[in-house]
């Protein structure tokens, strides 16, 4: 008995002490700073003035993290349902016995392995381009003027374009998650169901649905997760200053943290930890909510 | 026998590690905002290198970015990582790490260093580090209009507008001779805004606009807004001036000969020299006087990069010798060839040919800093020092620019989003 107790020490102190030091410490740092106005990310708890309730107040009547927030939500529900509604959709093809599967997988996947640097401004400067783009010209020659002289990145089309941007990156990913939730399901299922007269919708709908609730509940966290770190695309969409149309609350957090314009504003790691408990908690709730309401315990295969 | 050994194998271990400690001589640490590909880059590893092949010192040079300096410098100091000499802007430095900065006085004095530096830039420098000299100065800039000489000739403007009747003159011709008069993009569109306030009223009453929300309080932002409906139902901005993703105008618009002008900083020439070419007849003039207006042609943004010496340093004078290198004769020659930029050393004359239209502009101004520390605007001339409303006054400013908007609804739409 002592021998095992020994064991489980020694193989779980590490792992706790790199629990505790990488996880639990930042976490609980990040939420106590949220109530302090701490100019520099690194300064010493000596520095830290107390402010109460104050940085989620400011940043509750703050109409640009309102604005973040209201992004944020639209790409997360918007773009969750197109990520993963194509995602799904495209693994189910790919599992329906296509010819060169594997070389369609890639193309769809394709996107993920380039830089998101190189994507963006691929969709910015050539993609959206009102001057010699994609877009423009192809809708020029299909004679449709009133969509070719549509400015994508202008005030109020450049969500959509960051959005669709976006999308177009990462449906890959989630496609290959779902497809290889659907290959775990037995073929025998569905020999079965065509010999007793099912076709494809009904299968979907009675078999590769209900045995994929787990997989989806994956893919929705990630896709959670995912988009409240959502930074590099905004940033790109919008270098130097930020805009309106594509700030996320990372941007956000990053701008009051880093005073990352070029002007020299106020610094305040305070208000980003705020940012950071209200995002975390975020996380947390959606978790919750997908294992309340999308339960996968029911069939077991 | 094996105990003599031993010891005379130690001793020589000792002897070796000594010796290759004394021939290697000192480590220097410097972290750089440039990127290594980037011209600054490429020639201060020149200067560098030359440094470390005439002192036997060792310099440990980082090429930081922007980036990585603005997000890693101050944790980085904060952990105690040794880190010895750094660079960024002259306000970043002096501003948000001015408690980690050496003084250098002492050390620019032995050096004499002064004697051969702008003095408008370094009583800048001096300013911002409250009095002394705690940061160097090195690829001086200047932000006002840069335009293409060449179009405005070609349009029949034979000067430079220094008010804004002239101003408007000149964006006519231009119109009426097929060329955008004005460009910009996302990055920069803010500033003329700021520039054009800040004329008005002045910097101080532009911070205090953009922080305390007197968009409807302070008539001069109408003022302007009109001055700038009136430019957007002429026709004198780019027509896609609301949606160009920097680099996307200055690189077309502007660098293809298309548009005559653009409010940037003096790095322009150098970002787009890929695609002007080397014939490209640049210009420069201050943002034009306003009737009535409180700031003049030498009221501007200017200033540059610094170098900062870390106050915990054990190599300053190394560090200092450093800065030497990069920012006097042959290597901050080459800097400014390299990059078309500012020379450093007063006795580098040959400014790259195209800004020597930018010198008599950049001499006016440092010159009369010199007796009148007010006329430095700071960043965007402090549009952008409420970071809670810089994307919103971004995005109206668009709307207004490409007249999607009118002045009073400009006003209003600002007003109703500063409101809490």
């Amino acid at each position: 008995m002592r021998k095992t107790t020994g064991k489980i020490v020694v193989f779980l102190t590490p792992a706790l002490i790199f629990f505790l030091t990488v996880f639990l410490y930042p976490i609980i740092r990040t939420a106590t700073m949220s109530f302090f106005y701490v100019e520099n990310i690194t300064s010493g708890m000596k520095d830290w003035s107390f402010v109460g309730l104050s940085n989620y107040v400011k940043l509750a009547n703050t109409s640009l993290f309102r604005t973040s927030m209201w992004n944020l939500l639209r790409i997360w529900a918007i773009g969750g349902l197109l990520v993963l509604g194509l995602g799904l959709m495209f693994a189910m093809i790919l599992n329906t016995g296509v010819r060169m599967k594997k070389f369609y997988r890639a193309v769809i996947y394709l996107p993920n392995i380039i830089s998101a640097v190189a994507l963006a401004t691929m969709w910015l400067q050539f993609v959206y381009s009102t001057r010699f783009g994609l877009l423009t010209n192809l809708f020029k020659t299909m004679g449709i003027d009133s969509l070719a002289a549509v400015e994508w990145t202008g005030p109020g089309n450049k969500f959509w374009a960051l959005l669709f941007a976006y999308c177009f990156g990462m449906v890959g990913y989630h496609m290959l998650i779902f497809s290889s939730g659907i290959e775990k399901i037995p073929a025998e299922y569905y020999e079965a169901s065509s010999i007793d007269g099912a076709n494809i919708l009904g299968q979907f709908r009675h078999i590769t649905w209900p045995l994929l609730k787990g997989v989806l509940k994956t893919n929705i966290t990630m896709w959670s997760i995912s988009s409240v770190g959502f930074f590099i695309w905004s940033q790109l969409f919008s270098t130097v200053t930020s805009d309106v149309d594509t700030i996320s609350p990372m941007v956000y957090l990053y701008n009051q943290v880093f005073s990352a314009g070029n002007a020299i504003t106020q610094r305040d790691a305070g208000l980003g930890a705020a940012v950071g408990m209200t995002l975390g908690i975020l996380v947390v709730l959606v978790f919750v909510a997908v294992n309340l309401f999308i339960r996968d315990d029911e069939l077991e295969f | 026998m094996k105990r003599i050994v031993s010891l005379f194998l130690m001793a020589a271990l000792l002897l070796a590690v000594v010796g290759t400690v004394s021939a290697e001589g000192k480590t220097i640490v410097y972290w750089s905002m440039w990127e290594a590909a980037e011209p600054q880059g490429q020639v201060i590893q020149k200067a560098v290198d030359a440094y470390m092949a005439e002192t036997g010192n060792k310099v440990d040079l980082q090429f930081k970015g922007r980036t990585g300096m603005r997000e890693g410098l101050q944790p980085a100091l904060d952990a105690g990582t040794v880190i010895d000499l750094f660079d960024e802007d002259i306000d970043r430095v002096n501003f948000q790490w001015g408690t980690y900065l050496l003084d250098l006085e002492e050390l620019a004095k032995a050096a004499d260093y002064e004697a051969t530096a702008n003095a408008g830039l370094m009583a800048v420098a001096r300013a911002n580090g409250g009095g002394t000299l705690k940061s160097i100065p090195y690829q001086p800039f200047i932000f006002n209009y840069f335009y293409n000489v060449d179009l405005f000739e070609d349009a029949g403007v034979t000067e430079a507008p220094a008010t804004w009747e002239a101003f408007m003159e000149a964006c006519q011709k231009l119109k009426d001779k097929g060329y955008i008069p004005v460009t910009s993009d996302d990055a920069y569109v803010l500033l003329t805004m700021g520039y054009h306030l800040a004329r008005l009223v002045g910097e101080e009453q532009v911070d205090k606009i953009v922080k305390e929300g007197l968009w409807a309080e302070e008539p001069a932002v109408l003022k302007a807004a009109q001055d700038f409906e009136e430019m957007a139902k002429k026709g004198f901005f780019s027509p896609t001036i609301a949606s160009s993703a920097f680099p996307a105008n200055q690189n077309g618009e502007l660098a293809l000969g298309e548009a005559a002008m653009y409010l940037n900083g003096s790095w322009l020439p150098n970002e787009v020299k890929a695609m002007t070419g080397p014939d490209f007849n640049w210009g420069c003039f201050p943002y034009p006087e306003l009737e009535g207006g409180v700031t003049g042609l030498n009221h501007a943004n200017f200033g540059g990069q610094v170098y900062g010496i870390n106050a915990k340093t054990e190599v300053a004078q190394e560090a200092f010798d450093i800065i030497l290198k990069v920012t006097k004769g042959e290597f901050d020659s080459q800097l400014s060839q390299e990059s078309m930029g500012v020379p450093s050393d007063t006795n580098n004359s040959q400014w790259p040919d195209s800004l020597k239209n930018v010198k008599p502009v950049y001499d006016a101004i440092t010159k009369a800093y010199e007796s009148d520390p007010a006329i430095r605007f700071s960043w965007g001339a402090g549009i952008e020092n409420n970071p809670d409303m810089t994307p919103i006054i971004k995005q109206e400013v668009q709307k207004l620019f490409s007249g999607a908007i009118t002045a009073e609804e400009f006003v209003n739409n600002l007003e109703t989003a500063s409101s809490k």
